[in-house]
């Protein structure tokens, strides 16, 4: 059974990692927690199934048709209500970012479905498992946690090696310096709340076909994500990477040999064991800019 | 090439440039001088579109330029070495003087100046791959000024080049601040080191609580010490 868990603990785990990245990479940049993060995930899995299921066009499609239509949303979102509160008080942007979210929900809920609906999506790929080494496994968790994978690769060498990436980068670490070399820090938070969103989306787009989609998943997913930068270190784009992973592996173990029940649970108990032993994450990175 | 006119900059409720007027003359050095808190950081970032100013103007040649976004002070030709230097600590080196050029689209000319800022800055050129957090204060003064000539300015504002380093490497400071203007360089030099002012400046400015209460010749700094001292309040 171990093998089994593992796997589908790595699978799930790839899928928090890239929910976590987003919301980390919002954090660097701007400073905010996006509250509605885990609403961006699940417009993007419902996007998805509007291709798939409604419109019946093939899967990759559809995952296009995610990921843009969520980065518009991320994008249209900041002009409309991040951006006039860049420099009010933290406060108010959390309230911001918790009323953005229970307004996605309520969209979610008129177009997709109702209270306690759960839609499934169809498999990716031929859903029968096949034996690797002996062990039973799902192609789809082997695409899954490629595309996942791939997508982290994609990111780290847009960091590494556009001008975009360093922007982004630069601008999380020191505003003042980026606004003085005439970087348009503006739209590099657009692009950040944008991107944030599409890396949701694709998170998305991939359990989607794992789980059920619902319009309520939203908080689960900001929920698990929070544990994994929590646990990676608040601010860490590695950190919460391994977090991810590591949220998903112990979920999918305390499911396993604890109890079903306790499966839900384990990313507050994460949280709650972090903040109490070790508060700075397993990366101990503070956001590196100043005041 | 730069003419400030009437400047008033207010922090809330607080007026803390209050009528503020001087001009920086095509290829000189100019120095701002003044106390702590004297205004002359906050007369640096509104030139630079940091702050908005409540009054005045800010001319460069025909040209307004208050009120402009940074961005497009910087696409204007003014780029600001700041106090306290704000290196990207993380990022290398290179990175740093690379992402200087982001106004820029040429990129045979980037990869020229990024030699020619290594061959100004030989000490940066053995450790373009090291993060900048990792140097010494002098370095990261040096990556700073590296970085601003990367926006190839017209004009460039330094605000206390000087602040916290060693005699030594003070006296480097004062010779690269010599050769960029040998080649041309307009700079508006803030400083409260008086020797180094007067070393490099043509013409120096005195602000006090926000006002401009001194001009003097560069050359005339160190005869006035007294006069001086009683205005910097030391
Ligand atoms: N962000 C700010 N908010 C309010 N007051 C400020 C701010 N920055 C500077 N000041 C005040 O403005 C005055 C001028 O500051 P500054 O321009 O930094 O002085 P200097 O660079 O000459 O030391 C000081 O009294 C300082 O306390
Ligand atoms: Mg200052």
């Amino acid at each position: 059974m171990l093998p089994f868990l593992l796997v589908s603990g790595l699978t799930t785990g790839a899928l928090y990692a890239l929910v976590a990245i987003g919301l980390v990479l919002v954090y660097r940049s701007t400073t905010h927690i996006n509250f509605a993060h885990g609403e961006l995930f699940m417009v993007g899995g419902f996007l998805a199934y509007t291709g798939v299921v409604i419109l019946g066009w093939p899967y990759v499609p559809s995952l296009i048709l995610a990921v843009i239509g969520t980065f518009i949303l991320g994008i249209v979102s900041d002009r409309a209500i991040f951006r006039p509160l860049i420099h009010a008080p933290g406060l108010s942007m959390v309230l911001a970012t918790v009323g953005f979210s229970f307004l996605l929900k309520g969209i979610g809920r008129l177009l997709w479905g109702g209270r306690g609906e759960f839609t499934s999506m169809p498999p990716i790929v031929d859903p029968s498992p096949i034996f690797l080494a002996g062990l039973p496994i799902l192609p789809q968790q082997l695409v899954v946690l490629a595309a996942a994978v791939a997508c982290m690769l994609a990111l780290a060498a847009f960091f590494r090696g556009t001008t975009a990436g360093k922007s982004m980068q630069a601008t999380a670490e020191s505003t003042r310096a980026s606004y003085l070399v005439g970087i348009r820090v503006e739209r590099v938070y657009m692009y950040t709340w944008g991107a944030g969103a599409a890396i949701a989306a694709v998170a998305g787009c991939f359990m989607a076909p794992l789980t059920l989609l619902s319009p309520d998943i939203g908080f689960n997913l900001l929920l698990k994500a929070f544990a994994a930068t929590i646990l990676g270190g608040l601010g860490s784009m590695g950190g919460a990477v391994v977090g991810g992973f590591a949220v998903g592996i112990i979920e999918s173990l305390a499911g396993g040999y604890v109890y079903t029940a306790f499966q839900d649970v384990s990313a507050f108990i994460v949280i709650i064991a972090v903040l109490v032993l070790r508060p700075q994450g397993l990366f101990g990175t503070r956001p590196a800019r100043e005041a | 090439m730069l003419r400030v006119e009437g400047l008033s900059v207010w922090y809330g409720a607080t007026e803390v440039l209050r009528n503020v007027g001087f001009t920086v003359p095509d290829g000189e050095i100019v120095a701002l001088m003044g106390g702590n808190g004297a205004g002359k950081s906050t007369t640096l970032n509104a030139l630079s579109g940091l702050l908005k100013p409540r009054g005045g103007a800010i001319k460069l040649g025909d040209r307004r330029i208050d009120g402009l976004h940074p961005h497009d002070v910087v696409m204007a030709g003014i780029v600001q070495v700041p106090q306290g230097r704000y290196v990207w600590p993380s990022m290398t080196v290179r990175d740093n003087l690379v992402l200087g050029a982001v106004t820029r689209r040429d990129k045979a000319g980037i990869a020229r100046d990024i030699e020619a800022q290594l061959d100004l800055f030989p000490a940066l050129r053995e450790r373009q791959k090291v993060r900048a957090g990792a140097l010494s204060g002098g370095q990261q003064q040096m990556v700073a000024i590296a970085r601003a000539l990367m926006a190839r300015p017209k004009l460039l504002l330094m605000d206390e080049p000087s602040h916290g380093l060693s005699p030594k490497i003070v006296e480097e400071m004062i010779d690269i601040i010599r050769t960029l203007h040998k080649r041309g360089m307009t700079i508006l030099l803030v400083e409260q080191n008086v020797g180094v002012a007067a070393a490099l400046a043509g013409t120096a400015h005195v602000l006090r609580n926000g006002e401009i209460a001194l001009t003097a010749p560069g050359g005339e700094l160190l005869n006035n010490a007294q006069l001086l001292k009683s205005y910097l309040g030391r």
